[in-house]
């Protein structure tokens, strides 16, 4: 890759990226540089997210610029040019980078725990100091009777996963064989019949909190 | 009864502004170019910075970028 592949102007990328022969080839060949650089920084960032690392952090990185790749040729004819280049680029390299990791999880990661939940469990999650846990049983005995009781079995299975096991929202949509904006819509709803469930028996949460 | 716990927020974010993953990715480029350009990001995009208080994964996504940005700056905007 020529040094200068992240100064380039974004005439000179869609110049290069649109064209044929071997000015494509090379814009293509230095833009996939830039985004494996992009890529094993990232993947670097997160090591200690991670329980990979050597050559299978590498394989990660090298998938990930890769697909990064073909997404973005695919839609070479979205970009506006509202922002660099390259910045909407490495957005599509971030995305691969979690999707790859969240494929790993499952072969690294701890197991989830499928268990009926119980007051004890939220207050571990929110660390709950022990004489705070006295004074929060009715609320957090509340919280996980709606758990158990008002969600869906597949909002109960992405609450508990991502809420309680700290599962990544990616490596669930791996598991499930769906995407992270499914996946996060059922979080988004579980959390809202939550905090519905106990604002209706009478606690202090706003089903409906203003926005910040 | 007893009031809501300060860290019950952790357990169950929610803003109905909201819009969701993909939406949020959509802008994630001039997003973390005003966030760069000392403009406040949540300003001009409000809905997308409720979602990244409520998205663990477009959050990392987000500091990756931004991460990104700085380490391999780019001036073509021309």
């Amino acid at each position: 890759m020529s040094a200068d592949a992240a100064d380039r102007t974004v005439v000179e990328w869609m110049a290069g990226l649109r064209g044929s022969g071997v000015r494509r080839d090379n814009t293509v060949a230095e833009l996939r540089d830039l985004l494996l650089r992009v890529a094993r920084f990232e993947c670097q960032r997160r090591r200690g997210l991670l329980r990979v690392g050597g050559p299978e952090l590498e394989d990660i990185a090298q998938q990930a610029a890769n697909d990064a790749l073909v997404s973005i040729m695919a839609k070479l004819d979205e970009f506006r040019g509202e922002s660099r280049f390259t910045t909407w680029a490495y957005k599509f390299v971030m995305f691969q980078v979690s999707t790859k990791i969240g494929r790993h999880f499952w072969r690294t990661g701890p197991a989830t725990v499928d268990e009926p939940v119980d007051p004890d469990r939220i207050a571990d999650r929110l660390a709950t100091a022990p004489d705070q846990r006295a004074e929060q049983r009715e609320l957090l005995g509340a919280l996980a009777r709606a758990v158990e009781q008002d969600l869906t079995e597949h909002q109960r299975k992405v609450f508990v996963a991502i809420a309680l096991d700290d599962v990544p929202v990616d490596a669930l949509a791996a598991e499930l064989g769906s995407n992270r904006n499914a996946v996060y819509k059922a979080l988004f709803d579980a959390r809202r019949k939550l905090r519905t469930s106990l604002a209706g028996a009478g606690y202090a949460v706003s089903a409906t909190p203003e926005p910040r | 009864m007893s009031d809501e716990p300060p860290n019950l927020d952790e357990l169950l974010p929610f803003d109905p502004e909201d819009p969701g993953c993909q939406a949020t990715l959509d802008v994630f480029d001039l997003y973390v170019e005003a966030d760069l350009s000392s403009i406040d990001p949540a300003t001009r995009f409000p809905g997308p910075a409720a979602h990244l208080r409520s998205c663990p994964a477009c959050r990392l996504d987000y500091e990756g970028l931004r991460a990104a940005v700085n380490a391999f700056p780019s001036y073509g905007t021309g």
